[in-house]
C-alpha cells in the first residue's frame, strides 16, 4: 500500500490535467476489469462483471494546481488558481508543471502579503517571451508541494496526499473485490478539486445500486481544530455529513456494523465546508445510495498533507468488507 | 441587419420572449424542427437522424436587466420605483441611465440624489442600488401603477450604432452577439446532426443550458459568447482577459469549467489552420453555458468560442465587427473539420 501511495503521490495531476495518473491507475488494474475507458471529464473507469449488486468505489485522482494565463515579454508567467489553493499558500513556493518545468512563485514588489493571484507571477528562469514561450504555454497546469517524506513512525508528509491515499485505496479495493467475484466498478474521478465537477458524470453512466467514497477529511488535534472530534491516527472516520451529503443510515449502520466485527474503531466526519464528490454522486439520476469512508489528514484541500498508514490499512479493511457485506 | 435587431431586442433574464421571436423568424424555413422547451429554450434541430457525432451549439438569449420590486406610495417619492438587478450589474453604471421597462417600452430613468447635495462621504463610495429608482414620469403612485407592476423587468435603452473603426455600441452584445453567430450556424449544412440551443436565463446562474443539454444529450458542445475585455487604461496583460480586434477567445478555465484541453486545442488548431485570428481569454473570472452543459449525463466534450465586449453587463457595451466575422469563420471551420473527421471523441 505505501509503495503505491508513494508511487501515485509522484504524479503531477492538477484539475483537468489528470490524464497520465488516470493511465497508470487504469494499467493498475487492467488484468482484473472486463472493461477500462475514460470518459468525458476525465474519470478513469474500470468494471469488472459478477455477482450481486453494482457496487461503485470512488477517489478522486486530482490534486490543487495552478493554471498560466499569461506570459510577459520578459518572460515571466502569470498563473490562475485550479481548486482551492489561496495566494498565499502558492507564493514563494517552486511550481512544477504537467510538462515538468518548474519556477518559483514571486510576489509583485511592493505588495507585503500576496491576497490575491494577480500579485503573483512565476520565474521559470526564461530570458525573454520566447524562450518562456518554448517551456510553457497558457493552460499549462502546474502543482506545489514537495515530494513524500516517511516520518518514521507509520506517517507520511508530502504532496498530493489527498487523495493519492484514497486510490491507492480503491485500486486495491478493486483488485480485492473484483478477485471475490463481485460486480464492482472503480472510479478514479477527475476535477474534484474545483467543486466536485465530474464524479456525477461517471455515477450517471454506472448507474451502480450503491457507491462509496474514499477521500481525506480534515483531523482537528490541532491547534485551533474544528470541533469535529477527527484525529489522526485513530481509524477511519464515517461521513456523517458535509456541505453536500447527509449519509443514509443503512449504510452508516452496515459500516459500524462491519467495523465492530473487524475490531476497527470508527470516528465520524462532520464537515460543514467539504463539497465532496459523494453528495455529487447520491444527487444522480433518481438518486444513488452513496457514502463515504474517509481516511482524517492534517491539511485538507491544501497542497501537501500527512496521513497515518495505520488509518490507512484500516479505511481499506473496513471498505472492502463493508461492500461484501452489502452484497448479502 | 441580425445583431442590431437582436442588440435593440428587449430580453432580460427570465424574459426572453422577444428575442426568442426574432430568432424564430429568422430560421423559420431553415432547420427541420424548432421547439420551445418547459424553461423557454429555443432549440433547433437539422438532421437528427444523420449519423455522427451529435453537436450542439449554444448561445443564450436573456441579458443581464432589472426587476421593478416596489412601486412607492408614501409621500414625495410616490410613483418612483424600486428595483433589483437580474444578473451581475455594477451599481457604478446604473445612475442617470435610461431604460425601458416591459416589452412595451415604459421609458423611465434611473435617478439618484444630485452631487450638489451629497454629503462629503457620501461622494466617496458608489451609490449602493438600494438607493437607486427608477423614475418614469408619473405624477403619483396610482399613475405609476397603471403602467407598471412589481415583478415588471426592465432593460438599458440603447440604440445599436456602427462607430469608428468596424466597431459596434450597443447594450447586450452578451450574449446577442453568440445568438447572432448561431443563427448563420444553422443555416450551415453538415453532414452529422446539429443542434441550436439558444437558452435562457444564463445571467442568474446558466439555468436554461443544463435544461437544454439534458434533452439533447449531445456528444459535443461549443457555447457561443460575448466575454469580458478589459485592454484599457493601464491593464496590464494578466488583468486584460481579452484584446478588442485580436479575434475570437478560447478558454483553457473560468469560474465553472476547466477546459477540455484536446478540444480546446482541437479549436485553436483549426483557427491557425484556417488563417483565422484567435487569443486565450485570460482570466478565471465568469462564466458561460458550457459551465453547466460539460456537466449533464455522462458528461460532454467541447468548450466555447468568444467575442471580446469592452464594458459587458453596462448599458452601453463595445465590440469589434471584425472578431464577430472571425469568430462566425473560426466557428465554420471548427463544424466543417469536425465533419472532416479532425476532432475524434
Amino acid at each position: 500500500m505505501k509503495e503505491w501511495i508513494v508511487r501515485l503521490a509522484g504524479e503531477i495531476a492538477p484539475s483537468g490535467s489528470e490524464g497520465r495518473i488516470a493511465s497508470v491507475l487504469l494499467d493498475a488494474v487492467q488484468d482484473l476489469a472486463d472493461e477500462t475507458r475514460m470518459d468525458a471529464l476525465g474519470n478513469a473507469i474500470a468494471t469488472k462483471r459478477g455477482d450481486g449488486p453494482h457496487v461503485m468505489i470512488a477517489a478522486h485522482m486530482d490534486e490543487p494546481g495552478v493554471m498560466v494565463i499569461d506570459i510577459d515579454d520578459n518572460g515571466y508567467l502569470r498563473v490562475i488558481p485550479t481548486g482551492g489553493l489561496t495566494a498565499s499558500e502558492t507564493a514563494f513556493r517552486q511550481v512544477t508543471f504537467t510538462n515538468g518545468t518548474i519556477g518559483l512563485v514571486c510576489l509583485e514588489d511592493g505588495e507585503k502579503r500576496p491576497e490575491q493571484f494577480d500579485q503573483l507571477f512565476i520565474d521559470i528562469g526564461a530570458k525573454h517571451r520566447e524562450e518562456a514561450e518554448s517551456r510553457a504555454f497558457i493552460g499549462l497546469s502546474g502543482v506545489i508541494g514537495g515530494s513524500v517524506a516517511e516520518l518514521g513512525n507509520g506517517r507520511l508528509l508530502g504532496r498530493a496526499l489527498d487523495n493519492r491515499v484514497g486510490c491507492a485505496v480503491a485500486l486495491q479495493a478493486f483488485r480485492d473485490l473484483a478477485q471475490r467475484g463481485l460486480h464492482v466498478s472503480v472510479v478514479f474521478t477527475a476535477q474534484n478539486a474545483p467543486g466536485a465537477r465530474a464524479a456525477q458524470a461517471a455515477a450517471f453512466a454506472l448507474e451502480p445500486e450503491l457507491a462509496i467514497v474514499v477521500d481525506a477529511t480534515p483531523a482537528s488535534d490541532v491547534p485551533g481544530g474544528k470541533r469535529t472530534a477527527l484525529q489522526l491516527g485513530a481509524g477511519p472516520a464515517f461521513k456523517v455529513m458535509d456541505a453536500g451529503t447527509v449519509a443514509p443510515l443503512a449504510v452508516k449502520q452496515l459500516v459500524e456494523d462491519m467495523a465492530h466485527a473487524l475490531g476497527i474503531t470508527l470516528q465520524y466526519e462532520v464537515w460543514p465546508s467539504g463539497r465532496s464528490d459523494t453528495g455529487a454522486i447520491q444527487l444522480t439520476r433518481a438518486g444513488i445510495l452513496a457514502a463515504g469512508i474517509s481516511y482524517p489528514v492534517h491539511t485538507a484541500g491544501a497542497a501537501e498533507a500527512m496521513v497515518d498508514l495505520a488509518d490507512v490499512d484500516a479505511t481499506l479493511r473496513l471498505l472492502v468488507a463493508s461492500v461484501e457485506a452489502y452484497r448479502k | 441587419m441580425l445583431l442590431k435587431t437582436l442588440s435593440e431586442a428587449f430580453g432580460p433574464t427570465g424574459f426572453e420572449d422577444e428575442v426568442r421571436n426574432v430568432i424564430r423568424g429568422e430560421l423559420e424555413g431553415r432547420v427541420d424542427e424548432m421547439k420551445t422547451d418547459v424553461l423557454g429554450n429555443l432549440i433547433a434541430v437539422k438532421g437528427a437522424a444523420k449519423p455522427g457525432p451529435k453537436v450542439m451549439l449554444d448561445a443564450h438569449m436573456d441579458e443581464v436587466g432589472l426587476m421593478v420590486v416596489q412601486i412607492c406610495d408614501g409621500g414625495a417619492d410616490a410613483g418612483l420605483l424600486k428595483f433589483r438587478s437580474l444578473g451581475g450589474i455594477d451599481p457604478r453604471v446604473l445612475v442617470s441611465k435610461p431604460v425601458f421597462i416591459g416589452p412595451d417600452r415604459i421609458p423611465g430613468v434611473i435617478g439618484a440624489k444630485p452631487v450638489h447635495l451629497q454629503a462629503p462621504e457620501e461622494r466617496q463610495k458608489p451609490i449602493p442600488m438600494e438607493k437607486l429608482y427608477i423614475d418614469i414620469g408619473a405624477k403619483d403612485a396610482a399613475d405609476a401603477k397603471s403602467v407598471v407592476k412589481p415583478g415588471d423587468a426592465a432593460v438599458f435603452a440603447t440604440r445599436y450604432a456602427e462607430f469608428g473603426e468596424r466597431a459596434a455600441k450597443g447594450k447586450s452584445f452578451d450574449d446577442r452577439v453568440g445568438c447572432a453567430l448561431l443563427v448563420e450556424a444553422m443555416r450551415s449544412e453538415v453532414p452529422y446532426p446539429l443542434y441550436g440551443a439558444f437558452t435562457v436565463q444564463e445571467e442568474i446562474g446558466l439555468r436554461g443550458a443544463r435544461a437544454a443539454a439534458y434533452q439533447i444529450q449531445p456528444d459535443i458542445a461549443i457555447a457561443l459568447e460575448g466575454t469580458v475585455c478589459f485592454d484599457v487604461v493601464g491593464a496590464p496583460s494578466h488583468g486584460q482577459s481579452t484584446v478588442l480586434g485580436k479575434g475570437p477567445a478560447l478558454t483553457v478555465q473560468d469560474a465553472q469549467t476547466i477546459a477540455d484541453r484536446r478540444f480546446a486545442e482541437f479549436m485553436w488548431e483549426t483557427a491557425k489552420r484556417h488563417g483565422i485570428p484567435v487569443q486565450w481569454r485570460r482570466v478565471k473570472g465568469g462564466s458561460n453555458d458550457f459551465g453547466a452543459i460539460h456537466r449533464v449525463g455522462k458528461g460532454v466534450v467541447g468548450g466555447s468560442i468568444s467575442v471580446p465586449v469592452r464594458y459587458i453587463h453596462a448599458p452601453t457595451q463595445v465590440v469589434s465587427l471584425d472578431d464577430v466575422e472571425n469568430a462566425q469563420r473560426l466557428l465554420q471551420a471548427v463544424l466543417k473539420e469536425i465533419a472532416e473527421g479532425s476532432f475524434t471523441l
